[in-house]
Order: C-alpha cells, then structure tokens, then sequence
C-alpha cells in the first residue's frame, strides 16, 4: 500500500524509527519474516490447535517460527480463543512486555466478536478496542491449515511493512488506555503492580 | 612490534569461529528435527534469529549489571576461544592453559547470571539457582576427567598435548581415558546446556530461566556469545579427547562428531529435576572418574 509510506510523519510527537537502522531495514524486514518467535497465550479452545502446528505434520518451525515462553524476546503474540476481562489484563501487561517489533493474531471467531459468547456478560467481545489485532482468523476454531495460512499472511504483512499494530498502538495510545479504564476502572494496572510487587 | 599477520589471524579465527558457532547451532535445530521426523528449520537460522533480535527497535535495559552481563560473557568466550589450539593457531599460550580454558569455558555462565540476577525477575532467580548448583555438581566429575588426562600424559600445555597425542594416538585409544571420555561427555551436555541436563533454561517450566528479562540486542548479544561458546567448547574437547587437528577442515569434523553425540543424547533423554541431576553427577560420573584417575596413576 502506497499510502502507508509517509506513515508516520506528520504526527511529529512518537518518532520510533531509529534512523541509523534505515539503511539495514531491508535485510531486518526479511530477518524478521523469517523468525516468528511465538508468545502463546492460550486462552480457550486454540491452545490445543497448537500442538499439531508443532509437531511433525504442520512443522512451524521449517518457517522459523520458534515458541518462546519469554515475553521479552518474542515477536507474535497469540491469542488462541476468547478472552474475559481477567485474562484480558494480563494480555496487555503481556502485550507491553513485549518488545517493539511485536505481532498480534487472534484465532478464531471470539477475539473477533465474541464468537458463541456473543450474549456473556463476562467474555471481551472486541478485542481490537482494547489491543490491535495485525491479523484475526475466522472460524470456531480454525484448523491448524488456517493457522498457518494466518502466520503466511503475518509473513507477507510484514514483507510489505503492513504489519504496523505496534504503531497504532503507540500512537492511538490514547484510545486504546481509555477503552481499558474504562473496563477496568481507573489505575488497574497500578493495582495489578502492587500485587506482583512482593515476587520482585 | 605490532604483528600484524597475528591480529589478522585472531580476526580471522573469531569470524569463522562466529560463523561455524552459528552453523553448530542451526545444526543442533536441525537435526533434533529430523530426529523428530519434522523438516525443521534451514541451518542457517540463528543467523537470521540474531540479525531480527539485533534489528528489535526497543530494548529494555534493568541497569549496568543488566547490561555488562552480557558483554561480561561474550569477551570471557573469546578469551577461552583464543587459548585453544585451533589449527595450529593459538593467540594465548601458557605452561597450564588447559586449566585456564577449563576455566574459562564455565565464566561465562556466571556473566550471564550476574545480569540475569539483576533483572529482579522470579523466574530469573530461580533459573540462576539451577545454575549455580548445576556448576557445583558438575565439578567433580569435570575435575577429574580432567585429571585423568593430565595424568596420563603428564602435561598441562595443550599445544603440547595436542603433539603428544599426533605421535602416540588420540586420547581415546588409551583405555583410562577412555572412561575419561566417557565422563567428560556427560558433563559436555551440561556445559552445552542440552538435554538431560537443560534444568538452568527450561523453557516449559520456568519460562527461559535466566533468559526469561533479556530481549533486543541483548539477547542477540547471548545468542552471538552461545555460538562462540559452542565453537569453543566443542573444539577444546576435540583437542583434549581426539588429537586436535592440523587444519579446519579435520577439526570442523572432528568438533561436528562431538556435536552430534551430544544432539542425539539431547534428543532421546527427558530432563532432570535439579536434584536428580546432581545426585547424578554426584554418583556415576563420578566413580568412572575415580576409576580413570586410579587407572592412569
């Protein structure tokens, strides 16, 4: 997309290209595609379509892709299946862990609209409002095939450099902290702190 | 008095030690895939994993600790890199650099660990903590393989040990050391940080372990001093188990045979618990080292 070029400039309050790397942002771009590093968060039902994408018959690992219990060091996040606002807190702590080229795919039909939760007083029912999705995959639940298809088009994404949800994110902050508040009321996340305080 | 052809060499002999390092790595995915019957990843993956972890936009950074960690254990590396006898090129060389690189091949454990212990994570502690016991209880049995071979040849010079074993067969023809072989092999999966023994990064229990704060160009600091690390360790033991080697080619061989023992023991063994490892270490390897020992006095 051409207009997704000059993203970017006229905001002039986030500047997070750090220029000494534009010359090197082709080869970073194809290193990127290349390694996958998954942070999967498996809430619901996708957490068991994980396994055969892992093992002999899916074998994610011939694309790069690697999983990574480590917040700090993984590039996609997965959430595989619906997410009620307890788990919700913990994906956007997860989520702001993670380090700034940083993916996100949300499986099946519940992150998208709630999916057969569409009438639960306690299931999130649009996840974009409160994290950007880069790619969502439709289905309950997908099949590891559409999984798959869903990683190729994270791939692609960010081939062309499309896969900007860490930006939106910085630059939408606004929009994206006040949905939270207003789920969880103000100073959730001070709250939250002050109960993993006493591990640290 | 500036020796150039020196310099150059050392240069050279890091590149292709960061090259092979980064091969061993994408060799070790490799084939513990195909173990699996899965196609597994291209050899050359790790390079593409460092250069993504390099091209990481943001890196979170607890403090100096945090930060010299890492740099901490990449400059130990290249330090025990330079005193082994790569092909007839050795930088360092002293009357006992075999005790020196011993050494230094487990410092960079601790590097880690200083940087991991400030992060202030949980999980990093308690990674840090099976690390430091792993080391405790993989000394003995090190020690006395270690023993077993100064014994026998009665030198603590590698280069010399390296000519010694030119003119009268490798190491592992001579029955002791031969037990010797055995228990150092045990504890090379413990150095390498593969399987039986992966307690200090077990990535289904504790997240990584020390691993678990570092991102960005720190970790592909860790990744780049692994491979260093891995070119290293596998070179000592083909120096001190199988007659070294005169050019690249032969020790590139001779480190990926000691690289595959180790990736096939990896890949059908589960993973101890901490205490299990060290009662382990405590038990076996140790009597075959005292055994080798008794054998080569």
């Amino acid at each position: 997309m051409a207009e997704r070029k000059d993203f970017g400039e006229n905001d002039g309050v986030i500047h997070y290209e750090l220029q000494e790397f534009k010359l090197f942002e082709p080869l970073f771009k194809w290193a990127r595609k290349k390694s996958l590093w998954i942070v999967a968060f498996c809430t619901g039902c996708g957490g068991i379509e994980m396994p055969p994408l892992a093992t002999a018959r899916y074998d994610f690992e011939r694309f790069g892709i690697m999983p990574n219990p480590a917040p700090r060091m993984g590039d996609l996040f997965l959430i595989t299946g619906y997410v009620t606002p307890k788990t919700l807190k913990r994906i956007i702590i997860t989520y702001e862990m993670m380090q700034d080229p940083k993916y996100l795919l949300a499986h099946g039909s519940c992150p998208i609209n709630g999916g057969v939760y569409w009438d639960s007083y306690n299931v999130v029912k649009q996840l974009d409002k409160y994290i950007p999705i880069d790619v969502a995959i439709a289905g309950c639940m997908p099949r590891p095939e559409a999984v798959m298809d869903g990683i190729m088009e994270i791939m692609r994404k960010i081939e062309r450099g499309e896969a900007d949800g860490w930006k939106r994110y910085r630059e939408n902050y606004e929009y994206y902290r006040r949905n939270q508040d207003k789920l969880f009321g103000e100073g959730w996340r001070e709250k939250e702190a002050k109960r993993w305080l006493a591990w640290i | 008095m500036f020796d150039w052809r020196l310099i150059l060499d050392a240069i050279g002999i890091l590149i292709y030690a960061l090259v092979v390092g980064f091969i061993f790595m994408g060799i070790e995915r490799k084939a513990m895939a195909r173990i699996q019957r899965r196609i597994g990843p291209p050899i050359y993956q790790p390079i593409i994993d460092t250069l993504k972890l390099l091209g990481k936009k943001e890196s979170v950074s607890h403090g100096f600790i945090y930060n010299f960690g890492p740099v901490f254990a990449l400059g130990v590396s290249i330090t025990a890199l330079l005193f082994i006898p790569i092909a007839n090129f050795q930088l360092f060389s002293s009357n006992a650099d075999l005790i020196v690189v011993a050494y230094l091949l487990e410092v960079p454990m601790l590097g880690i660990m200083l940087g991991a212990m400030s992060s202030g994570n949980p999980y990093s502690a308690l990674g840090v903590q099976r690390g430091l016991l792993t080391m405790v209880a993989m000394q003995l049995p090190y020690g006395l393989a270690i023993i077993a071979l100064v014994q026998h040849w009665g030198t603590f010079k590698l280069s010399q040990l390296v000519a010694l074993q030119q003119l009268q067969g490798w190491s592992i023809t001579v029955p002791a050391l031969a037990l010797a072989f055995i228990v150092f092999d045990i504890v090379f999966q413990a150095l390498l940080g593969l399987e039986p023994f992966d307690i200090i990064t077990a990535p289904a229990e504790i997240s990584m372990g020390p691993m678990v704060e570092y991102g960005g160009k720190h970790a592909a600091l860790l990744f780049t001093q692994h491979a260093v690390q891995l070119f290293a360790e596998t070179a000592f033991f083909a120096v001190l188990f199988f007659g070294g080697a005169s050019n690249l080619l032969d020790l590139f061989l001779k480190q990926l045979l000691v690289l595959f023992i180790a990736i096939f023991v990896a890949s059908i063994y589960p993973r101890f618990t901490i205490d299990q490892a060290a009662k382990f270490f405590w038990k076996w390897p140790t009597i075959i080292g005292i055994i080798a020992v008794l054998l080569t006095v």
